[in-house]
């Protein structure tokens, strides 16, 4: 009898624990510990505050955090409590590969735009790169082959030059690739800005080589990030090496990748059509933004960028789809074969 | 000294956080495939409740020493693994159990492990920094070679059926590889689910999107191992056994003899674990079965009227035999404090729960790696007392606990098959919550009772499973680096491994004649 008590007592606590845990859920594709998850959490914890509503992170993992996001599009964003959360990977994969999302079909809650930083070791030949291979390096791959290369050279040329100095390292996970840099069996690598403070700035062997910059929704061009010395900006670089700005096909290919990760790097999005639950998110989204207790603990974390909420993460959207043209998409699929080795598609229904 | 001011201060947060630590992770541990990733995993549903950083840190390092501890009972008592890394235990502990050995088996399996989790836990929290250089030693060559080495040493030297452990492990190295390939990003061997076409009555297939991430390790520990393993004391003709509370003493005292007997044997397993831990990317569920493999292979095939045994029989390592237990124990708890090193040095999961140590720091403000942390005395002076206060906690519960456990021994299997096979299912459940979780348990266990009847060994199966992308990623890196065969055999490290692989392989073959027939 006591037992029989205890089960229902414990059954009657679960389901009113469930149910008052049910007001909006975040699909987050990744497994609990990610850096995409660690992002979502303290995040969803301050928006909490702000949105006097719970939030449940429910968290679908899979191959390169696509499964998430794609239930996410094929079923769950019709629940009208749901959302999503996508990080840069999802953007490059939503250019090549084929994955059901597409973010046209959401609106924005907020994103993030940040930066990704590439550190090299100190007094190592930087005209032989060997750098850790993997889809999320592609803008990566473009830059360090923009600039050892040089500019006027077909896609052809650019792809042999890449293979003829780069060594493209596959197979490493997050942790052996931080340990093979310090080890120097890499000479080159590249980490989000909070974990570039932790693994290469505080690494006495290793600099900053170069960054992507910002993108400015508004004129649709990167601009430096005061977060580093000026001049180390990818086309900064190649500015002061070859003489000219980087321009040309290889360049908008490049421009489009590195644009769809970093624009793209943290993002919130609820369905289209959904305008009720959008408007109260982006109105405690605004709270939080002006909360300097709850921007403190963010940027603690994730470090001081710029936060583009709303209509603002809509605009940021929409002018990275100005950037998906026909040519564009074609070479970058056509470097991603040739010269990584990537099993890349080319998908025509992005074309304008 | 500060370690001992912070309790008797009267720090009572420290405390209860401590026993709530304590107690949660030993009863994660308890709980049967689960162990410290997935009781960590459930931490995050509480963690803004820690206010102060600090408590995490002893809470979720209170966790990771007593649910080592733990899932020993599941071993010995339930003949299912603990954890990945406590899975070996039950091959000596749960024959022992039957026989009435319960508080011996797990007396010395807890005594072992507690002991190689001081000595371990002293070694790495006081000497920390000087591990760098041994963390940077190890690269590519070193590690295609030790991989080599662990593999042969589990297939040749501890199963019986070495022809069928090869092609055992190259069918956990194929199911291991499912998935992305890192070569390409290209999906690998989904495409699995069967349709039919009515129209043109023909059978084609299409992805199995759930796979595309790789097969879980959980399903495959709880089917192809645990299962089985059911099944079997399930259809075991039951004993009654009948303990008194001074057999139980009895046998308690014995197994703390019997660590101070096999210390060697505990000593030689701390050391694997230790190692195994302390760099990256191995893998820990392979260090018990490795250290029981030199178990095996060192121990000497014991005789009818052995007088090693309780009752005077001659029971080999493999069926029932205390040194088993201690072989493969003392890896339990090393592996565990070592694998913090590269965690704490270098921001680098040592092991898959650090992955959700890491995480769940990094939401309080820890990031661990970070040189703020590095530079943090509080930090320390809580992850190693934390760490100390639990060991010493834990020992007088699990001795006590004991008791209870070896009651559960008396009790029909078949009561507790279901709710076993409950918890199984429930673990196996968490990665998803989907039905494909459960249809990938069902088929694991179908599996794993294929493998058992056929004896192919699971072991040499589970650990080409745990290895494949290690050993994948590691020949592929190998090849890019421009690394040949040289380097494995004239650098003195990797030519050593290798070397002692070859030896291995041989004396497996044709001198050993202890192994187990474990499959």
């Amino acid at each position: 009898m006591k037992i029989k008590l205890l089960t229902g007592a414990i059954a009657a606590i679960a389901i009113t624990a469930t149910s008052a845990l049910s007001d909006i859920t975040v699909v987050n594709p990744q497994k609990p510990g990610g850096g995409t998850t660690v992002w979502t959490e303290i995040i969803m914890k301050e928006l909490e505050k702000h949105l006097g509503e719970r939030i449940v992170i429910r968290n679908i993992p899979g191959a390169r955090d696509i499964p998430g996001i794609n239930k996410f599009h094929n079923d769950l964003r019709f629940d009208e409590n749901t959302i999503v959360v996508t990080h840069g990977g999802n953007g490059v994969s939503f250019l090549q590969e084929e994955v059901d999302y597409n973010y046209a079909e959401y609106d924005s809650i907020g994103l993030m735009n940040l930066n990704i930083i590439a550190g090299k070791r100190i007094g190592d030949d930087m005209s032989a790169p060997r750098f850790p291979a993997g889809s999320g390096m592609v803008p990566e791959a473009f830059a360090m082959t923009l600039m050892l290369c040089g500019p006027d050279k077909s896609m052809d040329e650019y792809i042999a030059c890449f293979k003829e100095n780069v060594t493209w390292v596959k197979g490493m996970s997050g942790g052996e690739r931080r340990l093979a840099f310090k080890r120097g069996d890499l000479n080159g690598t590249r980490e989000n800005p909070a974990t570039y403070q932790k693994h290469v700035e505080s690494d006495e062997n290793a600099e900053l080589w170069f960054h992507h910059g910002l993108l400015d929704p508004t004129t649709g061009n990167h601009v430096d990030d005061t977060n580093y010395p000026a001049g180390y900006q990818v086309e900064d670089l190649f500015e002061a090496k070859w003489g000219v700005r980087p321009s040309g096909e290889f360049y908008d290919a490049y421009k489009l990748v590195k644009s769809f990760r970093d624009g793209l790097q943290k993002a919130i999005w609820v369905n289209k059509g959904n305008p009720e639950l959008r408007d109260r998110l982006v109105a405690a989204m605004n709270k939080m933004a002006n909360d300097p207790e709850s921007m403190a603990i963010i940027e603690d974390k994730n470090g001081k960028y710029e936060w583009f909420i709303g209509e603002r993460g809509d605009k940021m959207r929409d002018t990275l789809m100005t950037f998906i043209t026909e040519d564009a998409l074609r070479n970058l699929v056509k470097f991603n074969k040739e010269a990584l080795g990537l099993n890349s598609v080319l998908k025509e229904n992005l074309f304008p | 000294m500060e370690v001992i001011l912070q309790l008797i201060d009267g720090n009572s947060q420290y405390f209860l956080v401590l026993m709530l630590g304590v107690f949660y992770g030993f009863f994660v541990g308890l709980i049967p495939v689960a162990g410290a990733t997935t009781g960590l995993i459930a931490v995050y549903s509480f963690v803004s409740y820690f206010h102060d950083p600090y408590m995490l840190v002893v809470f979720t390092t209170a966790v990771v020493v007593t649910s080592s501890i733990g899932d020993t009972f599941c071993g010995v008592v339930m003949n299912v693994p603990g954890a990945g890394g406590a899975a070996a235990t039950m091959v000596d502990g749960f024959p022992m159990s039957r026989r009435g050995e319960a508080a011996r088996a797990l007396s010395a399996a807890i005594s072992t492990s507690w002991v190689n989790g001081l000595i371990w836990g002293l070694l790495v929290f006081l000497f920390l920094p000087y591990y760098t250089k041994i963390v940077l030693y190890f690269g590519t060559a070193e590690m295609f070679s030790f991989l080599i080495f662990a593999m042969t040493c589990v297939i040749f030297i501890s199963s019986e059926y070495w022809v069928r452990g090869i092609f055992a492990l190259v069918a956990g190295v194929v199911l291991g590889l499912v998935g992305m390939d890192p070569d390409t990003a290209a999906q690998r061997w989904i495409t699995v689910i069967p349709n039919f076409d009515f129209d043109t009555w023909r059978v084609y297939f299409t992805d199995w999107e759930y796979i595309e991430d790789g097969i879980q390790m959980i399903p495959v520990m709880a089917g192809v191992l645990a299962f089985p393993e059911l099944v079997t004391a399930y259809r075991m003709k039951s004993e009654k056994i009948t303990l008194t509370k001074k057999d139980i003493r009895g046998q308690l005292w014995q197994g703390v003899k019997d660590t101070w007997k096999y210390k060697w044997d505990g000593l030689r397993g701390g050391f694997i674990g230790g190692f195994v831990g302390l760099v990256p990317g191995i893998g820990g569920n392979i260090a018990d079965w490795f250290a029981y493999s030199q178990t095996v292979a060192l121990s000497r095939k014991k005789s009818k009227g052995d007088e090693d045994n309780h009752n005077g029989e001659g029971y080999p390592v493999g069926q029932g035999n205390v040194q088993g237990v201690i072989g493969c124990e003392g890896a339990n708890n090393a592996q565990k404090a070592t694998s913090y090193v590269p965690t704490i040095l270098f921001g680098i999961p040592g092991a898959p729960f650090e992955v959700i140590v890491m995480g769940l720091l990094m939401y309080v403000g820890l990031e661990l790696g970070s040189p703020a942390v590095l530079a943090d005395g509080i930090f320390f002076d809580h992850l190693l007392s934390s760490y100390l206060w639990s060991l010493i906690i834990i020992l007088p519960i699990s001795y006590g606990f004991i008791r209870y456990a070896v009651y559960i021994t008396n009790i029909p299997f078949k009561f507790y098959f279901w709710p076993i096979v409950a918890s199984l299912i429930w673990t196996t459940s968490q990665y998803t919550g989907l039905f494909d979780d459960y249809l990938m348990f069902a088929m694991c266990c179908v599996f794993g009772l294929a493998m058992k009847y056929f004896k192919f060994s699971r072991i040499s199966f589970l650990i080409g499973f745990i290895l494949s992308h290690r050993l994948e990623a590691s020949w592929v890196q190998f090849n890019t680096f421009g690394y040949g065969w040289e380097d494995l055999l004239l650098d003195p490290f990797p030519a050593t491994l290798i070397m002692l692989a070859i030896v291995a392989a041989i004396w497996g073959i044709f001198f050993n004649k202890a192994k187990i027939d474990f499959v």
